[in-house]
């Protein structure tokens, strides 16, 4: 299951284009992880790994509509493919396994609001 | 410059930026990527200054420096690298094969640098001069201008009313404001003290302004407020050196101080302000209010007396000939009635031949051809004299390098003729050369910034400025790069396109005859740069001589062994009892009191003379009035012609005048002893004086007229001794007895005479300089190629040896040659250095006569300097064995 396995960075980016749907393109993507995280990237940074997921077939993208505030640029557009949903899946099914083998979450002593 | 920024439409991402990136970009990315970092951009531009956001897109751009993201290299790229870095590896060998040709390509080049960055420092710091303010394309200084039949006269004084008038009926001018920069009243220099202490001590650079003026000029202040720091009467502003000096870390404002031990008439300190800058036309150092001032009852609403120089700003968007038309209001109104209503004859002429102009602040130091003021200017002929000269060095030793590379082409023949058969192109071959040219200049370049950097302290007292390098300026370290590729490209471009014409199979073939087929250039370029080199001699010759016929001109009074004793007027009661005291020395002769001295930085004055009687008939003719008292003519050891001196005993020589000469002959009078003249009274001349200059060299004697009068701020005493630090001793023993609280300070008056000349002898040094630097580049070159010829002919003259050529007769052969065009060179510099000169002297009036001796002085140092140059190099031809050169055929 080599192909499959995402890095944490990764694996946000991949849901934050889910997330961002038509709207998922470099720029956008950096912006809103961002938000979400409080933490500072460069576009670079996302355009690097949104590279190397399409590489693993994670993603496809093509050019969509162009901006005023582009400089009438067109944006590349990035969507999820079935492979790398199932990556996502498997990720979260893996994570989630680990959780519950977590004695103290598993005994209901720590809530961590996964149920 | 306010338009273009209007035009401009909110910022940009920066394009370097951009640029830079696309420098290493894949092209499939380039159209996504530049979109997202716009869009980056312009959000962040809604949110954080624009700095921040262009910052930002640095940040980006950096970040895309990533695997990934780049252009796959091209092999192209490699081969010109591999290609420069052999060409490198070549210019460093040849550097150290050739050691001597190097040595003097690389220092002819550092010297023409060196002198080059130091002129441009200069010229720099001229061109600078009152370019700070914000406003500075709307201060002006308003002139007087007079048409003396078609030679025009300019000088900045008005009466008081100026600034008003000027204010009050042109609303294009927004504030104007009055300055007196001169001696007068307590302009110029004091006595100065805190008001609490009690020692005095001597200042300089006291002017009188109104408030309006700290506004103009947009003084910074560091304490108090430049609102109204001078709108109180009595209030004195201070600069910040000042204000260090006397009141140390503390807010002086408000504080009391005291000028020539007036105590009855004390200033308060109104503000301090931030030191002029050195390259400010004014450098003031006090500036004391003209609120309330009247200097003597009705002054300020009279327009007899021209006493106040007048700034003012301008409304944006004024139309300056427009306006000066206007200002021919006040001639008419004010000035012109003036005179009419005095009855003067000088109303019509008035009218006639006076108009106003408006100075830009910029134009005072440099544009102010004859006008009249006492800041000091810098004739901008002169600084670009001196930058084209610092050009023509550097020229001197491009044209060492175009020579020395072209004359030692066969050394390099066979490796062109290679490259070219091993497939370089003629493209190649001119930027292999090219390469080694800048490569060579860069060196120069870098030695040429040592030796400016060390030679700038030396310039500085030479130029009497302080200059220093800007080492720290973004711009400096890229200008000299961009320097040394521009200089090597211009000194590279003609061996490079010369070497690179060779045609391989001849140069392989052993055809080498192309040295020196262009000896004619060689020839012509030799020729001028000993043609430079002889001008400049001359030139520097010229301006010595003229320094020393003024300092050794008969004057008409005696300046040697004449002490000046400076702020004598604080003596008061105690000058005459100090005076008598003086004379009791031994050494001193003679000793007299007054404002007024035939050096600069003393009084002078401007008065109307007429014959008794006539001042409403005859024009008047503009003469000085100088208050001295009787001992004064002397002391200074000046000539009656006719009549008498002052004298003690004489109670009538209150209203009695001694005339010079020229003012004899300007009133017409015949004999002028016993008859009566008037300015705004009446006198009688008891004497005649012999002309004597009173004022620069430059300038004819004018007329000028003696009266007694008292209290003069400087005491000159005339002293005959071997000694002179004793009697200085003596006479400094006996200034403490009477002045405890107030440093003595004295100068001399044939030092304050040369001191005068300040910029004949800059002038002098440093064409002296520039001759020096001309002479040792250009020798440089001629010991090179003379070092070439001898080498090219050597086999010749091993075979003349061997057939008995003398030693002597060798020695001319090599350097008949050179001779000859040092001798051209001479024809050719005379009449380009005579007129040249001829121009510089046309300046003054009094001044030395060029004569041939001059020339030939120059020439047969240069022919001296030059023989001396090629005679190493052909003496040891002559003396090497025959067998030497010989042995290898």
């Amino acid at each position: 299951m080599k192909e499959t396995r995402l890095g944490e960075f990764e694996e946000v980016i991949l849901l934050l284009v889910g997330i961002l749907g038509e709207e998922a393109y470099a720029f956008k993507i950096a912006e809103e992880f961002e938000s979400q995280t409080n933490r500072s990237v460069s576009i670079g940074a996302v355009h690097s790994t949104l590279n190397r997921l399409e590489d693993k077939g994670f993603l496809t993208s093509e050019m969509g509509k162009s901006s005023a505030e582009r400089g009438g640029r067109r944006k590349r557009i990035y969507t999820i493919t079935a492979s790398g949903e199932r990556a996502l899946e498997a990720s979260r099914d893996f994570k989630l396994s680990l959780w519950r083998q977590y004695p103290a979450f598993a005994t209901g002593k720590l809530d961590f609001g996964l149920k | 410059m306010a338009q273009k920024e209007k035009q401009f439409n909110g910022p940009h991402p920066p394009g370097l930026a951009a640029w830079f990136l696309l420098q290493f970009l894949r092209d499939d990315l380039v159209e996504e990527v530049l979109g997202d970092l716009d869009e980056k951009f312009y959000q962040m531009l809604k949110r954080k200054p624009s700095f921040k956001a262009k910052l930002n897109y640095w940040y980006q751009v950096i970040n895309y420096l990533r695997p990934f993201a780049f252009r796959k290299s091209r092999s192209i790229n490699s081969n010109h690298y591999a290609m420069f870095q052999n060409y490198s590896k070549i210019a460093w060998r040849n550097l150290f094969k050739y050691k001597m040709y190097s040595f003097i390509k690389i220092g002819g080049f550092a010297i023409g640098i060196a002198a080059c960055l130091l002129i441009s420092l200069y010229v720099q710091h001229e061109l600078s001069y009152d370019k700070h303010y914000d406003n500075s394309d709307r201060i002006f200084r308003v002139l007087n201008v007079y048409n003396d039949q078609g030679e025009y006269e300019r000088w900045p004084a008005f009466p008081a009313q100026i600034a008003q008038v000027l204010e009050d009926n042109f609303p294009e001018i927004e504030k104007a404001g009055r300055l007196i920069p001169y001696d007068w009243y307590n302009a110029g220099n004091n006595q100065f003290r805190r008001g609490d202490q009690t020692q005095n001590n001597y200042e300089e650079g006291f002017a009188y302004a109104d408030q309006e003026l700290l506004e103009i000029l947009e003084v910074p202040m560091v304490y108090g407020n430049q609102a109204h720091a001078l709108t109180q009467p009595k209030s004195i502003v201070l600069s910040r050196r000042m204000s260090d000096k006397y009141f140390p870390n503390e807010d002086p404002v408000g504080r009391t101080v005291i000028l020539n031990e007036d105590e009855s008439d004390p200033f308060v300190v109104g503000g301090v302000m931030e030191n002029f800058p050195s390259n400010s036309h004014l450098q003031v150092d006090f500036f004391i209010t003209l609120k309330e001032v009247e200097f003597w009852p009705g002054e300020q609403t009279n327009w007899c007396c021209y006493n106040y120089d007048s700034y003012v700003l301008l409304r944006k968007g004024t139309d300056l000939d427009e306006l000066e038309k206007k200002l021919l209001f006040v001639r008419d109104n004010y000035i012109v009635r003036y005179y009419r209503e005095v009855e003067s004859q000088d109303a019509d002429d008035a009218q006639e031949n006076l108009s106003l102009q408006l100075q830009l602040i910029g134009d005072i130091r440099l544009k102010s051809e004859g006008v009249g003021d006492i800041i000091p200017h810098r004739d901008i002929r002169i600084v670009w004299l001196f930058a084209a000269i610092a050009f023509f060095i550097l020229l001197l030793a491009c044209i060492n390098f175009i020579n020395l590379s072209t004359a030692k082409s066969a050394n390099r023949a066979r490796e062109v003729g290679l490259r070219k058969v091993v497939g370089s192109f003629r493209g190649n071959i001119i930027q292999q050369f090219l390469t080694e040219s800048i490569f060579f200049s860069g060196i120069s370049v870098a030695l040429g910034t040592l030796f400016a950097w060390a030679f700038l302290p030396y310039f500085n007292i030479l130029s009497g400025k302080a200059l220093i390098f800007p080492w720290a300026a973004w711009y400096f370290i890229p200008l000299l790069a961009l320097i040394a590729v521009v200089i090597g490209i211009l000194a590279g471009i003609y061996p490079s396109l010369y070497l690179s014409a060779f045609k391989p199979i001849e140069v392989l073939k052993g055809h080498l005859s192309r040295g020196s087929k262009s000896s004619r250039l060689r020839n012509a370029t030799v020729v001028f740069q000993f043609t430079a080199s002889i001008v400049l001699i001359v030139g520097a010759f010229i301006v010595h001589r003229q320094m020393q016929y003024i300092l050794n001109k008969k004057l008409g009074f005696d300046k040697d062994q004449v002490i000046m004793i400076q702020g004598t007027n604080t003596l008061g009661e105690k000058m005459e009892p100090f005076k008598n005291e003086l004379l009791r020395l031994a050494d001193v002769k003679n000793a007299a009191t007054s404002h007024y001295l035939p050096v600069s930085g003393t009084k002078r004055d401007q008065n109307s003379f007429w014959k008794d009687g006539r001042s409403k008939i005859d024009k008047g003719i503009g003469a000085q009035i100088w208050r001295v008292d009787q001992d004064y003519i002397n002391t200074l050891g000046m000539k009656l012609l006719d009549g008498r001196g002052f004298s003690k005993d004489m109670a009538s020589d209150s209203s009695s005048i001694i005339i010079n000469q020229t003012m004899a002959r300007e009133l017409g009078l015949e004999n002028p002893v016993g008859q009566r003249i008037m300015n705004w009274r009446t006198w009688t001349v008891i004497g005649v004086v012999e002309d004597f200059h009173f004022e620069s060299l430059k300038g004819d004697i004018g007329s000028l007229a003696f009266a007694l009068g008292d209290f003069g701020s400087i005491m000159t005493v005339k002293v005959q001794t071997e000694n002179m630090p004793d009697i200085l001793r003596s006479i400094t023993t006996v200034w403490e007895t009477f002045m405890p609280n107030q440093p003595i300070r004295y100068t001399f008056l044939d030092e304050t005479y040369a001191h005068m000349y300040k910029d004949v002898r800059q002038t002098s040094q440093i064409f002296t300089g520039f001759a020096i630097l001309a002479i040792i580049v250009a020798c440089l070159g001629l010991f090179a190629l003379s070092a070439f010829i001898t080498e090219q002919r050597h086999r010749e003259i091993g075979i003349r040896k061997v057939l008995g050529a003398s030693l002597g007769s060798l020695f001319q052969l090599l350097t008949l040659n050179f001779v000859k065009l040092v001798l051209i060179s001479l024809i050719i510099a005379i009449p380009i250095a005579w007129k040249i000169m001829q121009k510089w002297l046309e300046d003054f009036v009094y001044r030395t006569e060029i004569s041939w001796d001059v020339f030939l002085v120059a020439g047969l140092m240069a022919l001296m300097i030059a023989i001396f140059t090629i005679s190493y190099q052909s003496i040891k031809a002559a003396l090497s064995n025959p067998v030497n050169s010989l042995r290898s055929e």
